[in-house]
Order: structure tokens, then C-alpha cells, then sequence
């Protein structure tokens, strides 16, 4: 199973980067809320995950 | 999904706010009810802080430097403005805001169970960034 990892870069400017890895559905959201601690966001965007995929449609897309 | 996102940092946590100021050296008054900041210019119109660190502490400065509690939580900075260009500014701010986010993500990140897996401090052309990076083991 992939691990799943999040990593925080903090300027000296007051702003953070927040990279969620091998997160999937709303387990991603709420993992994002409690790192951004309600600082507002400038930039917003999801990530496709290949691995976030159920087996089936993983198998699929590999024949 | 996996999610990418850029925020800035908001000082809305006192203790954090507290922390990140000891850390950088400074004993930090609290005045829940406010307190006047002492400016260079004695006629200069007396400004009110809840947190307040004073010119002693602070080489180079005019006057004291201080935050402010605003009605939506926020602390603002708060200063002479003469200690804008004597290194009390923005960039100073940028270092609390650096040190208050570190403190803060830490301490979610324990209370929420994430395991950190490694710290690093990254020399850029913007100065130092610190990196954290957490595991999940649920």
C-alpha cells in the first residue's frame, strides 16, 4: 500500500505550500483543513493520483 | 485525489504568537484589554496593543512593536511607523509568521496523530524555508 505523506514548506515571507500525496476522497479534505488551519488559500488544486484509482480500473487501464 | 495549495499565514493563536516571539529572543507583554505602545515622537498619537514588545528589547527600533487583536481573531502588527524600514516590518513579520506556522502545524500535527518524518531548512534565494514533511499511519 502507498504511503501517504504530507509535506509543509514555510517561507520567511508568512506563506506555506501544503503537498498532500496518496490521499483519496474526502480522507484528502479533511487531512488539507487541519495542516491549512484556517489560512486563507491562494492557490487550490487536486492532484490526479493513479493509485487513488479502485484495483479494477487500474487493471483496466494497464491492458 | 491528492491536493496542492499555497495559503498565508494568519496569527490567530496567541500561544502560538507567544512561542514564535520567545523563540526569536523576545519577553512579550499581554494585555487582554490593550495597552498604549510607546512611540518615538511623544506627540505622536498613542497606539493600543494586546501584545506588546518593548523598544528595549528591540535593537535598532523607534518604538515599541506590538499586535492587535482585531474583531474577526486576527492579530495584526502594530508599530511606529518610523520601525518599517528600521527591520520591524514586513520582513520581520514574514520570520514571526514562519516560526508561528512551524509551532502550530507541529502541534496539529501531533494532536491529529501524524508522524513527522523529517525537518528541513532550505537556503533559497528568498531566504530560509522550512520543509516538514508527515506520514500517516492510519
Amino acid at each position: 500500500m502507498r504511503e501517504k505523506t504530507i509535506t509543509i514548506t514555510i517561507d520567511e515571507q508568512g506563506r506555506s505550500t501544503l503537498d498532500l500525496e496518496g490521499f483519496a476522497g474526502k480522507g484528502c479534505e479533511q487531512v488539507f483543513d487541519d495542516f491549512r488551519g484556517g489560512d486563507p488559500l491562494k492557490v487550490e488544486r487536486k492532484k490526479l493520483d493513479f493509485y487513488s484509482r479502485p484495483q479494477a480500473e487500474r487493471e483496466k487501464s494497464q491492458r | 485525489m491528492s491536493k496542492y495549495g499555497e495559503t498565508q499565514t494568519v496569527l490567530r493563536e496567541e500561544k502560538y504568537l507567544l512561542d514564535a516571539l520567545k523563540e526569536m529572543g523576545y519577553q512579550a507583554e499581554v494585555h487582554p484589554e490593550g495597552a498604549p505602545l510607546n512611540s518615538y515622537y511623544s506627540e505622536q498619537e498613542a497606539k493600543q496593543a494586546n501584545i506588546i514588545i518593548r523598544r528595549a528589547q528591540l535593537p535598532g527600533a523607534f518604538g515599541d512593536v506590538g499586535f492587535v487583536r482585531q474583531p474577526d481573531g486576527r492579530f495584526t502588527l502594530i508599530e511606529d511607523e518610523l520601525d518599517d524600514h528600521s527591520g520591524y516590518g514586513k520582513k520581520w513579520l514574514g520570520r514571526v509568521q514562519q516560526i508561528y506556522k512551524e509551532n502550530q502545524t507541529l502541534a496539529v500535527a501531533q494532536a491529529k496523530g501524524y508522524r513527522l518524518k523529517c525537518r528541513q531548512v532550505i537556503e533559497t534565494s528568498e531566504g530560509k524555508q522550512v520543509r516538514l514533511q508527515f506520514a500517516v499511519r492510519r
